[in-house]
């Protein structure tokens, strides 16, 4: 995702002359092109996260737009309360950028996990969360984030089951895209839901594991707040099979599928595939790390198919 | 020197500033008291003298802003109704300066360790990006030199020769649960804003020739610092130099006493 939002991010800077990138002096290897490019309009902050969200604060307070990059954890823990205190409660258009949301990192170990980060940012007033499914789908988000007065973060990420499958069709304005639909709509279904790159488990189990099969919608959301009344189709969905399987590379608490589930209406199931903190602490790839959490494609299936088929 | 300069109009500017604040204080009773009194003679000089009106002013000691609303309510950027509703249900003037809440506090504080980061973010845009020749200060408390952030931002402004920004450092020897050399050694401060990159300044900061020496160098092309040494709870005896007047409201007859005092005083410059 990380080539498709250099690519995006620079329409964005071409277009918006106060618009201006800073990087917590990472993008090895990615950024290059646009130092090049853009000159004063590329910060280096420094190793230096909470130092780096209070100069986009003050940047931005003389109407300048700028783009906070780093790795998803250090662009959001560190300097949690600056986003707070000095972007949030300003209202301010800083648009935070998170490389590496949930597992991408795997083998790099905890520390570069990104397994909080909406819970961490979701609470805090006037901030928009942007979470692409796939590669394709992160331009979309990065023009919306572009036209926003306020906050927002974008949460990058490369999933162990990346798929290369496109969507029957996206919503223009919550960009929810839909990758499957009900053979049968007359008879029992379940409605799958991933957010962001977390969908991608859902592809991999359609395109091999036999998802395509059951009798599923399957819809990724990449926003929140979510705007359910303008994702119809998703609410129609859910509103007739009233059983959802919801997928995240995220912790539980404070996940988007908590928000989810209070958002929807009355459902005869909920079923939430997450990650999940595992006390012997050994480190893999982001695939090990799914299948600790049994987040894989062969688990939603099995779960697919118990909800189907439940009394 | 022009009138606005002079020792004397500064010394009743701040005199009346401090009754204002304090009576702001008493009628609400509200805390802070010491920290606010420490910092009014800089607030004093940097509106009387050093503010244009392109520039700006960010109080990162945030637990400073009823000096700063006194100030701003003397200098006619605050209206009589407003400063009326210090502190109570309903005020745009909290505890510490709220978030576009008044024009002329462009960030809210109080969490310490932010307002330098933001005033060098300002600072960077106006003289690299906007190439205006607006400047930027920012008034730091000496405990909140503990804060990481705080040093983050230095090494940012040094790197980037952010001559457009001036740090003052109100440094009055106490924090939040003792005196500052007894918490965490600040000293050779001096020598640490200098290593980071700034011109620094050092002087009584209730000595307005001596502020004004300090504050009116020409640019070498670096930030500056002005470590201002200054008395916590500055201007009323039983207030100074102690942690209690930190947490402390004032009652009816430290009211009394204080401004006697303050007459005392101004009776003083007069004669």
């Amino acid at each position: 995702m990380r080539v498709d939002f250099v690519k995006a991010v620079e329409t964005v800077l071409a277009r918006d002359a106060d618009a201006l990138f800073i990087t917590g002096d990472l993008g090895f290897n990615a950024l290059e092109g646009l130092v090049a490019k853009y000159g004063k309009r590329f910060i280096n902050a420094g190793v230096a996260e909470q130092g780096m969200m209070g100069l986009a604060a003050g940047l931005a307070l003389t109407g300048m737009r700028p783009w906070v990059y780093s790795i998803a954890p250090f662009a959001t823990y560190r300097c949690m309360e600056q986003i707070r205190n000095d972007v949030c409660l300003h209202q301010l258009p800083v648009r935070i950028v998170g490389n590496g949301g949930g597992y991408t990192y795997g083998i790099m170990g905890s520390t570069h996990h990104a397994l909080e980060d909406f819970a961490v940012l979701k609470a805090l007033p006037n901030m928009r969360l942007f979470f692409p499914c796939a590669n394709d789908h992160v331009a979309a988000a990065v023009a919306q984030m572009g036209e926003l007065d306020g906050p927002s973060y974008l949460r990058l990420s490369v999933s162990a089951y990346n798929t290369d499958r496109a969507p029957l069709s996206e919503n223009a304005l919550t960009l929810t895209r839909s990758y499957a639909v009900r053979a049968d709509p007359s008879k029992p279904g379940v409605t799958v839901i991933g957010a962001g790159h977390g969908v991608q488990v859902a592809l991999r189990a359609l395109a091999a594991h036999g998802l395509d099969r059951e009798n599923v919608d399957v819809f990724g959301i990449a926003r929140f707040p979510f705007s359910l009344t303008a994702d119809s189709a998703l609410l129609a969905s859910v509103l007739e099979t009233k059983n959802v399987v919801f997928i995240e590379e995220h912790y539980a608490a404070g996940g988007m599928g908590e928000s989810m589930k209070l958002a929807l209406p009355p459902l005869s199931a909920f079923s939430l595939m997450c990650a999940s903190y595992h006390p012997d602490q050994h480190y893999g790839s982001a695939a090990f790390h799914m299948k600790q959490s049994q987040l894989t494609p062969e688990a939603l299936l099995t779960l697919v198919q118990a909800q189907l088929r439940a009394p | 020197m022009s009138e606005a300069v002079k020792p004397i109009v500064l010394c009743r500017t701040a005199l009346a500033i401090r009754r204002k604040f304090l009576r702001m204080h008493y009628e609400a009773r509200s805390g802070h008291v010491g920290s606010g009194l420490s910092a009014i003679d800089l607030l004093t000089y940097l509106y009387s003298v050093w503010l244009r009106d392109n520039d700006h002013f960010i109080l990162s000691k945030g637990h400073g802003a009823s000096s700063l609303y006194a100030t701003l309510h003397h200098f006619g950027k605050l209206s009589d109704a407003e400063l009326a509703t210090y502190y109570k249900d309903d005020t745009l003037l909290p505890a510490h300066p709220a978030p576009r809440g008044v024009v002329g506090i462009p960030a809210a504080t109080g969490s310490l360790g932010h307002g330098l980061p933001i005033a060098t973010g300002m600072a960077h845009s106006y003289k690299h990006l906007r190439g205006t020749d607006a400047r930027v200060a920012c008034l730091l408390s000496d405990g909140e030199c503990n804060e990481g952030s705080t040093w983050e931002a230095a090494l940012f402004a040094g790197h980037h020769r952010l001559s457009n920004l001036q740090v003052l450092v109100d440094a009055n020897g106490i924090q939040g649960f003792g005196r500052t050399e007894d918490v965490l050694t600040l000293e050779p401060f001096a020598k640490k804003w200098q290593a980071f990159g700034f011109d620094v300044s050092e002087c009584d900061g209730h000595d307005f020739g001596a502020l004004h020496a300090a504050l009116s160098q020409p640019s070498s092309g670096r930030p500056r610092c002005l470590i201002a040494r200054t008395v916590k709870g500055k201007g009323i005896s039983f207030m100074e130099n102690t942690v209690d007047w930190h947490y402390w409201p004032i009652n009816d007859e430290q009211y009394k006493q204080a401004v006697s005092e303050l007459d005392q005083t101004e009776s003083e410059l007069l004669r």
